[in-house]
């Protein structure tokens, strides 16, 4: 990869049209769509449209429901609304189109690049910050040793010697790792992009509603609706919700255990935050009702002032002090009025209704039957816990691709690619030296560097050529 | 004193040093006393800016809370204008330039100014807001969008200074201002990439999926892509001077619409 002065890609793509001009016409088309799936402009143009289109996504609300629309809106704009899946663009072929193009693209550039790196890495530098030519009075080797050694103090490092016929180069390349930075970057790219396609083809996504102590592995998938089965039994012992003094809510809290054909397989805790994943599938806390009151608290007063307190469950008759009167829970409201959460108790004397009193939080006296006085405490409400339910193989590769990505921008920022090759010929009874040099950063300072050492390494008796 | 007090006096403290800034540009050379006495002012403010911010959260410890402050807009407007303090001393630092400093410094004092219309308690957090993921990707996100805004500054100053050649002799030069605008980009951009990252595994955890297309992760997304023209238009088709300080520029809008905008459209997260 060679920076920023001089791309590579502009020299490669010159070539082959110079190529092409000789060529037929057929493989000027294909060179043109070669140069399409390789060119940054490209890639530039398809940012362009994928910004544009998810611009659009946020300005278009997304998964409405189509038949609302077929009624109000006019059957053109509704057929271009099907055709172009506005309502669902982010998952609209022409959207994968464009995301497929773009790795195309990238995939594209990344085949044409990488071959040239085993040359950069041997220290190839045919375009860089340096390059000059000198000629020195003195033979090959005594030149070679004097800077062997000066450039080798620069570089902190010792030249590969490369002796070819007539020709002898010294080459020095420091941080060769940052030639892997790019490209490490491009191919994060792509395993992103193919991690999100798995996801969309293979994945799935979905919802259960479970109360507590019920075990079910039936879910509604979304965004279909359809009913799908879990290849496990999800069982939810309880759904704990804990406040904050303010009455934030601080935790939501699923304890279930899996069943995998009656047998417990893992169990544990889901809140959000934390979700929990078997065989690939992961449950996480989504959302919870109360469907319910698991018992009510009541305090109850007798006639000799002994106050007790009592739970009470639906459908469970409790003797009230005396013996005579049962209660039993009738409705529950959960506080739509100012009196607060309350019940309302049947009483029944010998098995018959005797009568009905209802009981508030907030009542400031508490309600009389005969003897007894009963008040309200509050109440075990019994929940059912909404659990979202994700399948997505494609995971692995977004993750990895992330890895890679931060991986080639650590490369490429902290990493200074700079090299210098020197070529010793012999010509008209003097030593011919070609000096070229890059560096990444710092581009001027390197030049001086490498122009100063040189010079004062040969000393007078060379000069410019 | 509590974090919120000390808030108000670093806020007004930005204030102050801008101003002392400024006289230090105008009656002083580059290089001089007098500028690198603001330049120090700038250090102090900004460490007790930092330190503020540790103590709101310690004191979210003592209220039993304990978090990062990092969670609502209140803190988050806190944290951008540290991030923009820091941009701006680093790039004094390195390019040893004070035009930059003095347009930053107004930019910080209105983040921070703007933060006295807002709840500043300490609440407590949402289940799902209750992440490590969360805390880094605030963090990174601010860090790239600290080196974008350096940037936007440099932009317009560039093309302020391509376009009214009076202008010229009082700003810096046209080649400086082009390398700060693309090196806080070249700096910012990996910062944004992982905030996306850790944005995205944090969803992961609390939504089950890594990416939704809400709103807010699709202007992110955007704001990403826009960037990423940037560097590509810069180092591979060699884009220089007014077109990229006009991406520079375009880019930052694309930031500003994530940060404020996004709330004004159709169907955000709720966050449980
Ligand atoms: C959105 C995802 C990206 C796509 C689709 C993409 C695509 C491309 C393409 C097609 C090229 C042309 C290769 C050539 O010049 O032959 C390119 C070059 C380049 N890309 Fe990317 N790229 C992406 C992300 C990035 C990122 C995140 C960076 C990091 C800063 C980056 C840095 C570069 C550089 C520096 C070059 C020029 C390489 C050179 O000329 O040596 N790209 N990219």
């Amino acid at each position: 990869m060679n920076h920023p002065k001089g791309p590579i890609l502009d020299g490669s793509m010159v070539d082959s049209r110079i190529k092409d001009e000789g060529a037929g016409k057929e493989q000027s088309v294909l060179s043109d769509i070669v140069s399409f799936f390789t060119s940054v402009r490209t890639t530039i143009v398809i940012l362009c449209c994928l910004a544009i289109a998810s611009i659009l996504g946020t300005i278009i609300p997304q998964n409405i429901n189509l038949e609302d629309l077929r009624r109000t809106a006019s059957p053109f704009y509704f057929r271009i609304v099907v055709i172009l899946d506005l309502h669902n663009l982010y998952r609209s072929w022409w959207f994968i189109v464009l995301l497929l193009l773009l790795t195309s693209n990238l995939l594209g550039c990344l085949l044409q690049r990488l071959p040239k790196i085993p040359k950069e890495w041997r220290g190839a530098a045919d375009k860089g910050s340096v390059s000059f030519h000198r000629s020195d009075s003195r033979p090959i080797h005594e030149v070679k040793g004097m800077l062997t050694e000066s450039v080798s103090k620069l570089m902190n490092k010792n030249p590969t010697v490369v002796e070819g016929g007539e020709a002898t180069e010294l080459v020095w390349v420091k941080h060769r790792i940052f030639l892997l930075g790019f490209p490490l970057i491009h191919i994060a790219i792509i395993v992103i992009l193919v991690g999100g396609l798995i996801g969309l083809l293979y994945g799935f996504k979905g919802n259960i509603q479970l109360r507590e102590g019920e075990v079910g592995n039936r879910f509604v998938l979304y965004p279909s609706g359809a009913i799908a089965t879990l290849p496990f039994d999800i069982a939810v012992d309880s759904f704990t919700l804990t406040r904050y003094e303010t009455g934030q809510p601080k935790e939501y809290r699923s304890d279930v255990v899996i069943l995998k054909d009656g047998k417990e397989e893992l169990k544990g805790p889901i809140r959000v935050n934390q979700p929990m994943t078997f065989e690939g599938i992961s449950l996480y806390q989504a959302n919870y009702q109360v469907v319910g009151v698991k018992h009510v608290r009541l305090s109850v007063k007798g006639v000799d002032g002994a106050e007790e307190e009592i739970n009470i469950r639906p459908g469970e008759s409790i003797p009230l002090p005396g013996g005579e009167l049962q209660i039993k829970l009738a409705s529950l409201d959960p506080g739509t009025t100012s009196r607060g959460a309350g019940v309302e108790i049947d009483v029944e004397r010998a098995g018959k209704q005797d009568r009905v009193v209802k009981v508030f939080r907030n009542d400031s006296d508490p309600a009389k039957v005969e003897d007894a006085k009963i008040r309200f405490l509050g109440y075990e409400p019994l929940y059912a816990t909404g659990l979202q339910i994700g399948y997505d193989p494609g995971t692995v590769f977004v993750w990895s691709g992330c890895g890679l990505l931060i991986a080639g921008f650590v490369i490429i920022l902290f990493t200074n690619l700079s090299a210098v090759s020197i070529r010793l010929t012999q010509g008209d009874g003097r030593t011919k030296i070609r000096v070229h040099g890059r560096s990444r950063r710092d581009r001027a300072q390197f030049r001086e560097q490498v122009e100063a050492t040189i010079r004062e390494s040969l000393g007078k008796s060379s000069s410019g050529a | 004193m509590t974090s919120i007090e000390l808030i108000t006096y670093v806020t007004f403290s930005y204030l102050i040093c801008a101003v002392v800034y400024l006289l230090a540009c105008i009656s002083t050379e580059q290089e001089s006393g007098f500028r690198s006495g603001a330049l120090g002012l700038l250090i102090i403010i900004w460490c007790v800016h930092t330190f503020a911010i540790g103590l709101r959260w310690v004191e979210s410890y003592q209220m039993g809370i304990g978090r990062a402050p990092l969670s609502n807009l209140y803190e988050s407007l806190v944290f951008f204008s540290w991030c923009i303090g820091l941009g701006l001393i680093l790039v004094r630092m390195k390019f040893r330039t004070d035009i930059v400093v003095l347009i930053g410094l107004p930019v910080a004092f209105i983040a921070l100014a703007s933060t006295s219309l807002l709840d500043p308690t300490i609440k407590p957090l949402i289940p799902a807001l209750q992440s490590n993921w969360l805390v880094a990707h605030v963090v990174t996100c601010f860090l790239g969008y600290a080196g974008f805004a350096v940037s936007f500054v440099a932009a317009c100053l560039y093309l302020v200074s391509r376009g009214f050649n009076s202008l010229e002799p009082y700003l810096p030069n046209q080649r400086l201002l082009d390398e700060i605008v693309y090196k806080s980009i070249l700096a910012g951009f990996p910062m944004l990439t992982i905030g996306i990252i850790t944005g995205a595994a944090w969803a992961d955890y609390a939504w089950g999926s890594y990416w939704s297309w809400d709103p807010k992760e699709t202007w992110s997304l955007i704001t990403w892509m826009v960037y990423s023209m940037f560097l590509h238009a810069r180092l591979a088709r060699n884009w220089k001077g007014r077109r990229t300080a006009a991406l520079s520029v375009v880019g930052f809008g694309a930031v500003l619409f994530t940060y404020f905008g996004v709330n004004y459209l159709p169907g955000l997260h709720s966050y449980f």
